[in-house]
């Protein structure tokens, strides 16, 4: 087990720049997601923690060891891949065992380790097969025993689920879940999807671009996020944002016209999720673009001007097209965003 | 509907009779050779045409009595069996190295590799005459060997590279955080992973190398270095003129290694051969 410290990380391709002068810190035991677009950085990141990359410029300490130096195989770090990336000549008994052989485990050890690995991820009936006879979410989990069966101090996961199916990927993301707490490993997850970062994480750490967006909790991040980038990339669907002009305590714009605080001016952009807004009021005066029921809540789309605006309505909430419709926002959850598109917070607001 | 049935029913029976009659035309030249290779030799050179000869194992029981088959065949089989096995000792790393790891000039060093095999053989075949001569090498199995070794590497190299570029990167990424070296990666993983790639690069290194005459005939200065090849070339049927019934029975089984090499790995061949068609 170990903390891991990344000290002004940056990662160059020639011109391009992969990760900018990136510093994080995650504690032992803490499951932190890296979550953005693809591209942003975050697969690099996960790469140079595990020494397959070298970071051009700063510092990668694990569990008190600066270990830039220290090769992939010798760092003490298991990775699972998003292709599962099993050894396709060896069986899944021979997949799992081959790290113990690789770190000269006594051979006299493997065999209850490989078990209860296997035992843990539930693929116990399976480990004679090789992994071309096995389905997707059974690969998966052959690769996650892989990863346990050594005890390794930190996990490393890119994007393990990404090649699911909607409904395996919910079952295995509470088997991963409910496995790093078990073994209390930390655990680095990188992914694209908002969801899996939502619930899996301590932390989420927001990339775009090669470069940190927002540090927080699930909740900091789903209510307090710091920029448009994550306020437009966190929910589902996302946050409304809204460009228009602040003047004298009144945010306008084509259809819209909200009260915002006075130190709000000029050019702004409003935020508001899709939870926050009713129907009925005259926030927005539009027209019904679309009305999509999913059984258990409705998502209502209304045309203001040219801006599609998503509200969360009752269950029951049904309308025809191309009529007209009021909304309002509640005003205790509207966010502002400046022309720099970091948020603007008031002299009363808590500093993040 | 039914007459778009009919008319993809015509052209299905269109398309058999189209490819048996080219397979017949392949074909007739090595049947014909077999048919003379098991008649009498007095109905082998007739004004007409025999469509129906005599059944005679003639020809077969000269070459048994008459002339070292088994030699020619042991060295045949010696020295591409060697040479295959020097190649996939050299190619198998040499790929690993220009599939996967960054050095300057690794392009220019792959396509040099392959370069050696754009020359015309005879260039080289007198240098390399006197090269074996020095050595003392000349009438011996071990210069074929490497003959051939060296004849064929470039390609066995080139197609190796080309299944292991195929290889996803992940499956060493996994390995090296598991803790393997390179070795082992490449013994353990890499290996396996492209064992249909190697097996191709080794048939098709066989085959050239059965089939190699130019350097054959300057190494192999006696009999006792003679491969099929060069042996078949050399023969004439003895001292009572030319005998065409055992020379035709010669070629076809200087024939049926080859043929049973190319039934085994069809499948591969084509990707072989055209690889780099595709990408470099």
């Amino acid at each position: 087990m170990a903390s891991i410290h990344l000290k002004n990380i940056e990662k160059k391709y020639g011109a391009f720049v992969g990760v900018q002068n990136m510093s994080l810190e995650i504690a032992d035991e803490e499951f932190l997601v890296l979550l953005g677009p693809s591209g942003c950085g975050k697969t690099t990141t996960m790469r140079m923690i595990a020494g397959l990359e070298e970071p051009t410029d700063g510092q990668i300490v694990i569990g008190g060891e600066v270990v830039n130096e220290i090769d992939a195989r010798d760092r003490d770090v298991a990775m699972v891949f998003q292709g599962y990336a099993l050894y396709p000549n060896m069986s899944i008994y021979e997949n799992i065992r081959f790290p113990l052989r690789m770190r000269g485990i006594p051979a006299s050890e493997h065999d209850a380790r490989i078990r209860k690995a296997a035992e843990m991820v539930e693929l116990g009936s399976f480990l004679e097969r090789k992994p071309g006879a096995l389905s997707g979410g059974q690969r998966q989990r052959a690769a996650l025993a892989r990863a346990v069966v050594r005890q390794p101090q930190v996990f490393l996961m890119d994007e393990p689920l990404s090649n699911l199916d909607a409904k395996l990927r919910q079952s295995m993301r509470v088997q991963i879940k409910h496995m790093q707490r078990q073994l209390k490993v930390t655990t680095v997850y990188v992914t694209h999807d908002q969801i899996e970062a939502m619930t899996l994480a301590d932390r989420i750490v927001i990339m775009n671009k090669g470069a940190i967006q927002q540090v927080g909790t699930p909740d900091q991040i789903y209510s307090d996020p710091s920029n448009t980038f994550v306020a437009g990339f966190i929910g589902s669907p996302p946050m409304n944002l809204i460009e228009g002009t602040a003047r004298n305590g009144s945010f306008e714009a084509p259809g819209v016209s909200a009260p915002c605080p006075d130190y709000v001016r000029g050019k702004v952009t409003l935020g508001i999720r899709p939870e926050d807004c009713q129907v009925g009021g005259s926030d927005v005066q539009g027209m019904v673009y679309g009305v999509e029921p999913t059984g258990d809540t409705t998502y209502l789309t209304v045309l203001a001007g040219t801006k599609k605006i998503e509200v969360k309505t009752a269950r029951d909430y049904r309308s025809d097209i191309d009529v007209a419709i009021g909304i309002t926002f509640d005003p205790s959850h509207l966010y502002f965003f400046g022309e720099d598109s970091l948020r603007i917070r008031g002299p009363h607001d808590p500093k993040v | 509907m039914a007459k778009a049935r009919k008319t993809r029913g015509e052209s299905l029976i269109l398309r058999y009779v189209v490819l048996g009659g080219w397979a017949l035309v392949c074909l007739l030249p090595i049947l014909w050779f077999l048919s003379i290779g098991f008649r009498p030799r007095t109905e082998v050179i007739t004004p007409q045409p025999i469509y129906w000869p005599t059944l005679s194992l003639d020809a077969w029981h000269l070459l048994m009595s008459d002339w070292p088959i088994v030699r020619y065949l042991r060295n045949s089989v010696v020295a591409v069996a060697g040479s295959v096995v020097i190649d996939l000792v050299l190619a198998i790393p040499a790929a690993y190295a220009l599939a996967r790891y960054e050095f300057r000039g690794r392009e220019d060093i792959g396509f040099y590799i392959l370069s050696t095999r754009m020359m015309a053989p005879a260039i080289v075949a007198v240098p390399i005459f006197f090269l074996f001569k020095t050595m003392g090498l000349l009438d011996s199995v071990w210069a074929l060997m490497l003959i051939y070794a060296a004849i064929n590497l470039s390609l066995v190299t080139w197609i190796i590279r080309s299944y292991m570029l195929d290889i996803p990167k992940e499956l060493e990424d996994a390995a090296r955080t598991d803790g393997a070296g390179d070795l082992t990666i490449l013994r353990e993983i890499i290996v396996p992973a492209c064992l249909p790639g190697i097996i191709t690069a080794a048939v098709i290194a066989a085959i050239f190398a059965i089939n190699e005459f130019l350097f054959t005939l300057l190494i192999a200065s006696t009999s006792n270095a003679y491969t099929m090849s060069v042996a078949l070339a050399n023969f004439t049927g003895g001292s009572d003129g030319i005998i065409y019934n055992a020379i035709a029975l010669v070629s076809f089984i200087a024939f049926v290694p080859i043929l049973i090499l190319v039934i085994l790995i069809q499948k591969h061949l084509s990707r072989g051969l055209t690889m780099g068609a595709v990408k470099g």
